[in-house]
């Protein structure tokens, strides 16, 4: 049975062609649309660290002097200030913790090297930094714990710079110069870009990872700049480190909820202490988002895409409708066809299955050419100038997506076209028109 | 002509495909106003004045390792004999430019205030007495620093220092801001506790980064501080140069200032007009994106009209025969479809008008979206009228050429 | 009232030339009521759609009314046949999407200076006149044949036509629903209307003042008795059908 229809559908398909191509194109417009954006959407709005995003937390604490106005934001800072940051990294129970900033310098190439100086970003962290975001290595290890403790001029290098400046070898154990200092390279990154770039929502939130790493201590006993944000809450003193600034995120994992619950705590009564002391005018104010709450609560996901992902649904709501349109045209323009069937003994349902059938091929149809559309928005998304542009690209879920959702919006738009005709008398001849 | 009563009788019998096209146009004209009216928010950010005068300025800035080298002297040097190229008017070396996307800023307030929340934040522009002459910017009221009034800044004392500054040139918007209805010039507003005297008014400059609103008078706060900086403080070399000059200027500006730093490296080296289409390319992309699915919309939604338009034609051909007998005009058929588009189209907008409203007030709530005008909505309509009309008129020219014999034949 | 000589219609295809009508000449006058019979093909459709200006014609001579249609582009043709004739279908060809009332209202519709008002009284006069009044809120499906005919009737007559032009009037219709759209037809013809009924059935035929005969594109003339002589006509010295006036 299944068959005939599949023959019955490909023949009226094939009796109005123009008909037929302009409800494949205006499905698959839809579509590929509307999956061109929502892949976008869905590449950006993912998780960075699948299985450990969830036991890793973002801690805020609020230094700021009380306001005469009420026009302050009420939640605390984003950025932590030094002293706030060595308290805290000191005082609390974490499985792991690491402070960290962006920095940006010269690298001076090796004596012999064709190359001329350039500027790279750098990231001013502690050894966790690497364990606590499971950090792919090349060649060598973090630095050690002792490295950290004594600021030593160490420093792990991205692939990418190791490329540029040792042709990718092992260059662990050589020395690079940045900033007019020189570092012992104690390792080399395998690939890593986590999308977003969640530790860092201060700066490029869809780019590259630094190319630089070089442990916290030691930029700032070297007084290595910010290359990101400076908020200053108050005057500021005579250096960064003892002003009211806030310029450092601080990232702790906590692997349990009691653990995370303790250090809620923890974070509540350091500002109460800090309050009583009277460092803090304002009573205890604090944050603890895990990773996603933290993307979230920053608005990570560029509004433009999330607007875009609901003009795409709006755009594909305008696609089913058009299709139960043309659908409705379609089948009633073989109402006296149908009357005959009906009349030689076809049943209602076998009516209904048979134009069902018939939408299903369209939705098959517009599924694959949507999915050539999609595929060519994504490539025309690609050559936007953004940062995040550069990361559209059509995954394997958003493959079966697209042909799912396809099928199914075609499948739903022939519903009540095809109850519609279904419900068309038998009539004994075709009467013309 | 045709009046719309017996259109619409005819349509009650076709509920389903009337309903059908309503709801498409409805859809269609909600979300093209909406999408419409970010557009042109877009394109009103890309227009915006910067204010400074665009035309023959260009950049260069020198990255320093560890800001060891850099100092203000050496800028001096710098600038010294970037002036020296043929073509170049003057040379300064400035904090940060207008739509550079990186901004100093502080909070001044007309009290003195311990929270810096207390205050207005407005970014703060320094560089030197060829800062106004480089950019292009007026004083309109009161006067120029005095040149004893400048100070060097390095990144060792830049956090004191900087917040210190005792005299400051304001832009227009910012002194109506603060003082509304008198003149701004003599006037004492603070950072903090510290006293800031206003010496003197300058025509707007756009900020760094603007904010959502490209209408927001506050987008054009900006303080002027006498301060000299270098590169070791990341400043911008700027250059004004005649305009047909520009592009040698600035491959000649490269090549001098890499020749004498040959251990540095310059990471800027742009005009400000490109600097400019930088700041704006996502405000471009997303310009672009919403036209293409508005083009996109508006054919799907004509493709939609064109088939259900042709279906009816063709169903109801023998009443157009009908009609043509009883003495219709071609034009009589051809405007009857047409009236009956308009008819839908209007259900459609009608419809569609609250839902634009309705989505607006959403998006208001969840986006930086203002509030949509209610100029939008015409334009909407219009747009989906002319639309349905355009698409009807194939399947309608179509109805026009039905022969009336076509009432002769038996049925 | 209708006039014409030496009309001859060709239709053409690539393949084939079929000459529908040749030489036909007919003359109507007021007042008259003539049946036009003929076997199939033999051209009574071709002289009803050129008597009924619904086509042009290759060569001759048509006067309607005192007008020249001969030439007559479309919208001038769409106009004359507005004002001048009123159709009976054979089908009906009633709107199947409007009721009664505004199916008598449509070829009103197309008329100029006539207001709504105007058109509703004058629909619903011709409606009276047929005794549908009862059924102008029905839609055509809901109506039997013979009321559908009616219907069609008095759209024919809602734009006061000078000339009633009638397909096989009764064709779709049963004999009992027949015979009373024919009564009607003759009532209007007593009234004073000129009626041209195109018909292949000779009983119907017999019932007109006057048979032309069609074979193969030309009238052959058999000219019968008429069966009566409508007095009314002598006496008012019009021959327009009423709408409602």
């Amino acid at each position: 049975m299944f068959t005939y229809y599949l023959r019955l559908a490909l023949r009226a398909l094939r009796n109005s062609p123009v008909l037929t191509a302009l409800m494949v194109l205006a499905l698959a417009v839809g579509i590929g649309a509307s999956m061109t954006m929502l892949t976008v959407l869905h590449v950006l709005s993912g998780d960075p660290l699948p299985g450990r995003s969830a036991h890793l937390y973002y801690p805020q604490v609020d230094p700021r002097p009380l306001a005469r106005g009420s026009d302050g934001n009420p939640e605390p800072p984003g950025l932590l200030t030094y002293i706030d940051a060595e308290n805290l990294l000191h005082q609390g129970k974490a499985a792991r913790a690491a402070l960290m900033y962006q920095g940006g310098d010269v690298v001076q190439p090796p004596s012999g090297s064709a190359l001329h100086p350039f500027v790279v970003n750098s990231r001013l962290t502690g050894r966790d930094f690497f364990s606590m975001f499971e950090v792919p290595f090349r060649y060598g290890a973090p630095w050690s714990a002792a490295d950290d403790a004594g600021a030593a001029h160490v420093a792990v290098i991205s692939q990418k710079l190791d490329r540029k400046l040792f042709g990718g070898a092992d260059s662990v154990g050589r020395m690079l110069d940045f900033g007019g200092h020189s570092f012992r390279i104690v390792g080399v990154l395998a690939h890593w870009r986590p999308v977003p770039r969640f530790y860092d929502v201060d700066s490029s939130r869809y780019g590259e990872v630094e190319d630089v790493f070089i442990p916290f201590n030691t930029a700032r006993a070297l007084n290595l700049g910010v290359e990101g944000s400076t908020n200053c809450y108050g005057r500021p003193g005579k250096d960064l480190d003892t002003s009211p600034c806030g310029f450092i995120q601080m990232w702790v994992q906590l692997d349990s909820r009691p653990a995370a619950a303790a250090y809620r705590r923890f974070l509540a009564d350091y500002s109460a202490q800090q309050h009583a002391a009277g460092r803090f005018q304002r009573p205890p104010n604090v944050r603890l988002d895990d990773l996603m709450q933290w993307l979230a609560y920053n608005h990570v996901v560029p509004e433009d895409v999330r607007m875009q992902a609901w003009l795409a649904l709006g755009f594909l709501l305008v696609c089913v409708v058009n299709t139960v349109g043309l659908l409705l045209a379609k089948f009633l323009r073989r109402s006296g066809e149908i009357g005959v069937r009906r009349a030689l003994g076809a049943s209602r349902r076998a009516i209904f299955a048979q134009l069902l059938i018939e939408a299903g091929m369209i939705g098959a149809a517009g599924a694959l050419l949507g999915l050539l559309l999609t595929w060519l928005g994504l490539w025309a998304v690609r050559q936007q100038p953004s940062d995040y542009a550069r990361l559209a690209h059509l995954q394997p879920a958003m493959l079966v997506a697209t042909l799912l959702l396809a099928l199914l919006a075609s499948l739903v738009a022939g519903l009540l076209p095809a109850w519609r005709a279904s419900r068309i008398a038998p009539a004994l001849q075709i009467k013309s028109a | 002509m045709m009046t719309p009563r017996p259109i619409l009788s005819s349509l009650r019998r076709h509920k389903i495909a009337a309903f059908l096209i309503v709801l498409e146009i409805a859809l269609a004209f909600a979300i093209v106003s909406n999408a419409v009216y970010m557009v042109i928010g877009r394109l009103q950010r890309i227009d915006l004045r910067s204010g400074i005068d665009e035309r023959g300025l260009v950049l260069l800035r020198l990255a320093t390792a560890s800001k060891q080298n850099g100092s203000v002297a050496s800028a001096q040097t710098d600038l010294a004999t970037l002036r020296a190229i043929p073509g170049v008017e003057s040379a300064s070396a400035i904090n940060t430019l207008p739509l550079s996307g990186s901004q100093w800023s502080l909070a001044y307030s007309l009290r003195p205030m311990r929270a810096f929340s207390d205050g207005v934040q407005v970014p703060v522009f320094f560089g030197g007495p060829g800062l106004l002459q480089t950019l292009g910017i007026r004083v309109i009221q009161g006067s120029a620093f005095q040149p004893s009034a400048y100070s060097d800044l390095s990144p060792k004392d830049v956090f004191k220092a900087f917040v210190n500054a005792r005299q400051a040139l304001i832009t227009q918007a910012f002194a109506q801001r603060l003082w509304p209805h008198a003149s701004a010039v003599g006037k004492v507003m603070y950072m903090g506790e510290t006293p800031v005297l206003v010496v003197g008014v300058v025509s707007n400059i756009i900020q760094p980064y603007i904010g959502a609103d490209a209408h927001d008078p506050a987008n054009y706060y900006g303080v002027i501080s006498p301060f000299r900086a270098g590169p070791d403080l990341n400043a911008w070399y700027a250059l004004r140069c005649q305009p047909a000059a520009c592009a040698r200027v600035l491959k000649a500006g490269a090549a001098k200032l890499q020749a004498m730093h040959p251990t540095e490296t310059l990471n800027a080296q742009e005009s400000f007009t490109h600097m400019r289409q930088r700041y704006f390319r996502d405000d471009r992309s997303m310009a672009w994106l919403l036209v293409s699915t508005v083009i996109a919309l508006l054919g799907v939604t004509a493709i939609g009209i064109v088939g259900l338009a042709s279906f009816w034609v063709q169903q109801r051909t023998r009443q157009i025969g009908v009609r043509r007998a009883l003495g219709a005009r071609r034009i009589d058929i051809l405007r009857y479809f047409q009236t009956e588009n308009f008819l839908l189209a209007t259900a459609g907008i009608a419809l569609g008008c609250a839902a634009a409203i309705g989505i607006n007030v959403w998006l208001m709530a969840h986006y930086a979206v203002p509030r949509l005008p209610v100029m939008y909505l015409p334009l909407g309509a219009l747009l989906l009228w002319g639309l349905g009309q355009l698409a009807v008129l194939g399947p309608a020219l179509r109805a026009a050429r039905v022969a009336p014999t076509v009432a002769m034949r038996s049925a | 009232m209708l006039d014409m000589r030496e009309i001859a219609k060709v239709y053409r295809t690539e393949t084939i030339e079929t000459h529908a009508l040749r030489g036909f000449t007919l003359s109507v006058r007021e007042g008259e009521f003539v049946a036009v019979t003929g076997p199939s093909g033999s051209g009574k459709t071709t002289f009803l759609t050129i008597a009924g200006l619904l086509e042009d014609f290759n060569s001759g001579e048509y006067i309607l009314d005192g007008v020249n249609v001969h030439g007559m582009n479309d919208d001038q043709r769409s106009r004359l046949r507005n004002e001048k004739i009123g159709f009976v279908f054979q089908a009906f060809n009633l709107i199947p999407d409007l009721n009664v009332l505004d199916n008598v209202e449509v070829p009103l519709h197309y008329r100029r200076g006539i207001g709504a008002a105007e058109r509703r009284k004058r629909a619903i006069g011709a409606l009276e006149r047929v005794g549908l009044s009862a059924r102008m809120r029905h839609y055509p499906a809901e109506l039997s044949g013979g009321q559908q005919q009616r219907a069609a009737i008095a759209r024919a007559l809602a734009g006061s036509p000078r000339l009633l032009l009638a397909d096989e009037p009764t064709g779709n219709l049963d004999t009992a629903m027949a015979r009373g759209v024919m009564e009607l037809i003759e009532e209007l013809h007593r009234e004073g209307a000129t009626v041209v009924m195109v018909t292949h059935d000779p009983d119907l035929a017999a019932r007109a003042e006057r048979n032309v005969h069609i074979v193969d594109g030309m009238a052959t003339g058999i000219l019968e008795e008429p069966r009566f002589r409508p007095s009314l006509r002598e006496r008012t010295g019009t021959d327009v059908p009423h709408g409602g006036a």
